[in-house]
């Protein structure tokens, strides 16, 4: 099974890519519209250097190829909702392409990344009657197109996720729900191809791959021939319906956009420097810390945040020790950290390391600063907390022996303790304090 | 304030307005009008086509807001054909202007109004457009001087794109000395327009040309009236001290087949928008699915050369097509500029007719095919595929008609032709059109 996904994410810039109107704010129905992105005659784009930059810090970050410079074109076609019945878009020069992106230990290659704007969105209102809404004509989006090297509807759901987490880092991308992405799906179980056009979210992406297979599959195996053909999916009956039979290359007449400019990007790009991924920062923390993959993938799906305290922390201690504070007390109260803490926190754990500070101390220490509890009061739930672990412990002797050669033994201690606190400590709480205990009795 | 003519009486006899002005004074410093691609606030701004029908923008086009700054009384827009698209500005959905010397004849086209409206009315300055000769063609036409610019010189904010890499804003008059002192007004980088800003600074002092070249190519295929008012300017300038020889062109032929690509590809993706949903007429048949609507609201409200047009321009678009008209197009283009590089190494301008002929009547107009009025724009079409400056003076008269003399410059060199027309200007005898109104 052959999967290729074009992705399309909406970029976060404050104005529209070729006008001044807000890409947010008010709702109301064509409300933040103007000549350029209604499209009136007379009307000219002027780009919006910021879509361009966060394009070419994408183009960067996927590893692509950049050109000198770059173009765009028009791309022809007859919709309501796109208003000059261009769209513009890049064909000939793509702002990035032969790019990459790993998911697991797969690589999976990147065609090319370009820039073009939204369209507006039509709203079927029933008998036959549709309305058009404008405020999404020409917020600017960026167009991911991979190789067909996506080989099962979970992979590339897990593809995808990975890549919207990947560009949510690098462009601080706001979280949006996952509905924020959009995209065209092709799949091939044979020989021919179909495409599922303008697929929302990552759950739609799968179900719609799925079906799409097991319907090419049915097809094949009742000895037909799955046909070339743009199709589409129905969110409501999770099932691809075919839309158009697609002319092999839909003709879109691309010319250039003679309106704009050619942009000397190359120097852009050079200045642009790109942030690390979470799954490249994973990696190199994995490594470069000796801490295993596990471990530093689960600091940075917390969130990046905790997994540059870790280096702060580990820079200032040890490794070892910072990883346990970082996935133990700190993680356990993460929600109310903020940056400003940092210096407080590296402060305590190093304390905690010359020696000048229990175990107990410190985890007291650290979840009084972060939550802004007060430290007698703190101590006090840390006290009660740790006496019922250790009661929990002492009433199974047995599960001591089995943590040392497993450590899903321990779930039986938090599963009787978090059943007797009744809420009162989070999950991460009380899993941090069991291996305190646990780890100690050793 | 100045009091202004009976416009109404002058429209009726005339036909050069699409749209004029009631009042009776002139509120300003200077009167002028706007090709009816150019969009107004206070006049419907229609290119000539039905399909805009009472289509009232909500914002003036920069060259017009400048002249507005500049003092001037914007006392109508002119008649045009339909989005530019014709020699003879009898494409036009709202009447065809009449040739002040000849009511019979043409005024060209298609800035064919603003021609009229700059050779009938007394001190009148006048926006034109050009694509492919749109405002020399009509200058030439009705005896008046009109320059098209460097492409980029003058911001398009705001006009009604035909060709966007070849449309150019630029103004008529009967004087060449509105076109020094109003050109300069209305160019400018303009952040509205990225192609504006791309200029590398303002129009010099003017200065007359030293030298001039004549193409071969030009002077073949001329009526004999032209030839031979042609002949005798080349001795006017002669007399003006400036050298004239005659050099080959070979690369000028294939401009014509290369401009109709690109402005008919170009033209077919701006036509693309207009379908009576947002504005312009409006009374679209709306229960019918999109694609039956939008087909019936184009086949009524277009003209038969828009339509012809946005044919070509999408049959040379098409995959498979694309590389065999439009990409050869672009490099046909760029050949035919470095041609006219190497005349300006030795030259500072090249001077041609501005028009084979002198204006035809309309019933020499009707006898003719779509093909021969595209050729008729022969010289006209390389200065402008190569987005060069260029400028038409009166320069004789056949028959009672008035002929033209193109000179064409390097880009940004408007100051070399605004120079030569000044020196031009002093020494021409300029017949009035007798105008009754």
């Amino acid at each position: 099974m052959k999967i290729g996904l074009e992705i399309h994410v909406q970029l976060p810039t404050r104005s529209k890519m070729f006008c001044s109107c807000p890409t947010e704010g008010n709702d109301t129905p064509n409300s933040r519209v103007c000549p350029t992105c209604l499209g009136m005659p007379g009307s000219k784009p002027v780009l919006n250097r910021k879509a361009l930059e966060l394009g070419l810090t994408l183009a960067k970050m996927l590893g692509c190829t950049i050109p000198e410079r770059t173009w765009f074109s028009r791309k022809t076609y007859f919709y309501p909702d796109l208003c000059k019945h261009f769209q513009i878009t890049q064909y000939d020069t793509p702002i990035g392409e032969k790019g990459s992106f790993k998911v697991g230990d797969k690589t999976i290659r990147i065609t090319r990344v370009h820039l073009e704007e939204d369209p507006g969105k039509t709203k079927r209102v029933g008998d036959g009657t549709a309305l058009v809404d404008y405020n999404r004509s020409g917020i600017p989006l960026v167009e991911i197109v991979t190789e067909p090297d996506l080989s099962s509807p979970a992979e590339a759901r897990q593809f995808l996720s990975e890549l919207l987490a990947a560009i949510r880092n690098t462009i601080d991308l706001p979280e949006d729900g996952d509905r924020s992405v959009r995209c065209d799906c092709n799949i091939s179980v044979g020989k021919e191809r179909c495409e599922v056009k303008n697929v929302t979210g990552l759950k739609n992406v799968e179900n719609c791959l799925k079906y799409e297979a097991v319907r090419q599959l049915k097809v094949l195996k009742a000895g037909g021939k799955v046909e070339r053909e743009t199709r589409r999916y129905d969110e409501e009956r999770k099932v691809t319906l075919s839309a158009r039979k697609k002319e092999f290359e839909a003709d879109y007449g691309y010319i250039g956009e003679p309106d704009l400019g050619t942009y000397r990007i190359a120097e852009i790009a050079a200045s642009i420097k790109v942030r690390e991924t979470p799954t490249a920062m994973a990696s190199r923390i994995a490594s470069q810390y000796g801490i295993g993959e596990k471990a530093a993938k689960q600091l940075v799906s917390t969130s990046v945040g905790l997994a540059e305290l870790f280096e702060e922390i580990a820079g200032a201690t040890d490794p070892h020790t910072a990883l346990t504070w970082c996935t133990g007390a700190v993680s356990a109260c993460w929600k109310q950290y903020d940056p400003s803490m940092r210096d407080g926190v590296v402060g305590i754990v190093r304390e905690f390391a010359s020696g000048d500070l229990t175990d107990t101390e410190c985890g007291i220490r650290i979840r009084a600063l972060i939550t802004g509890q007060d430290p007698g009061e703190a101590a006090q739930a840390a006290g009660d907390l740790d006496a019922l672990v250790a009661e929990a412990a002492d009433a199974n002797p047995s599960v001591l022996e089995d943590y040392r050669t497993n450590e899903k033994a321990a779930n039986r201690i938090i599963g009787a303790v978090m059943k007797k606190a009744g809420g009162k400590y989070s999950s991460a709480e009380v899993v941090a304090a069991v291996k305190r205990c646990l780890d100690s009795r050793l | 304030m100045t009091s202004l003519p009976d416009l109404k009486a002058v429209n009726d006899r005339y036909r050069m307005f699409v749209s004029f002005t009631d009042a009776e004074e002139c509120d300003g410093e200077f009167v002028f009008s706007a090709k009816d691609n150019l969009t107004t606030r206070d006049f419907p701004s229609t290119a000539g086509s039905r399909i805009l029908e009472g289509y009232r923008p909500p914002f003036d086009a920069t060259p017009v807001a400048r002249m507005r700054e500049a003092g001037g009384f914007l006392a109508g827009k002119t008649n045009m054909d339909e989005f530019g698209f014709g020699t003879f500005s009898a494409n036009s959905a709202f009447g065809i202007p009449l040739n002040p010397y000849d009511r019979e004849r043409s005024c060209g086209g298609s800035s064919g109004g603003a021609a009229c409206a700059a050779a009938v009315l007394e001190d009148h300055v006048a926006l034109g457009v050009s694509t492919g000769g749109s405002i020399v063609c009509p200058a030439s036409f009705c005896g008046v001087y009109g320059i098209a610019p460097t492409y980029g010189r003058v911001s398009r904010y705001g006009l009604i794109d035909y060709a966007n890499s070849l449309d150019k804003v630029g103004i008529l008059s009967a004087k060449a000395g509105d076109l020094a002192k109003y050109l300069p007004a209305i160019s400018g980088k303009d952040p509205k327009d990225p192609t504006s800003c791309a200029q590398p600074g303002e129009i010099g002092t003017p200065k007359k040309v030293g030298s001039v070249a004549v193409p071969s190519e030009a002077v073949q295929g001329l009526s004999k009236g032209v030839m031979e008012s042609f002949e005798r300017a080349l001795e006017s300038l002669r007399s003006m001290g400036i050298d004239v020889e005659t050099v080959d062109m070979p690369v000028l032929r294939y401009a014509m087949p290369a401009y109709y690509v690109l402005a008919t590809s170009e033209a077919s993706t701006n036509l693309a928008r207009f379908c009576g949903m947002r504005y312009g007429q409006q009374d679209g048949d709306l229960t019918l699915g999109f694609d039956d609507y939008f087909t019936s609201f184009r086949s009524k409200y277009f003209g038969d050369e828009a339509k012809r047009r946005i044919l070509l321009g999408t049959f040379t678009r098409m995959v498979g097509y694309a590389d065999r008209y439009y990409s050869k197009a672009l490099r046909v283009r760029a050949s035919v500029i470095s041609e006219y590089k190497k005349v300006y190494s030795r030259f500072d301008a090249v001077a041609t007719p501005t028009m084979p002929f002198v204006s035809p009547r309309f019933d020499e107009i009707a006898g003719m095919s779509a093909l021969d009025v595209y050729k008729a724009d022969f010289l006209t079409i390389p200065p402008n595929l190569t987005g060069m400056p260029h400028l038409s003076v009166p320069c004789g008269y056949s028959d009672g008609m008035p002929v033209g003399l193109m000179l064409t410059a390097d880009h940004w060199r408007e100051d070399l032709l605004l120079g030569t027309a000044l020196e031009w200007e002093k020494g021409f005898d300029m017949r009035k059109p007798e105008v009754m109104a």
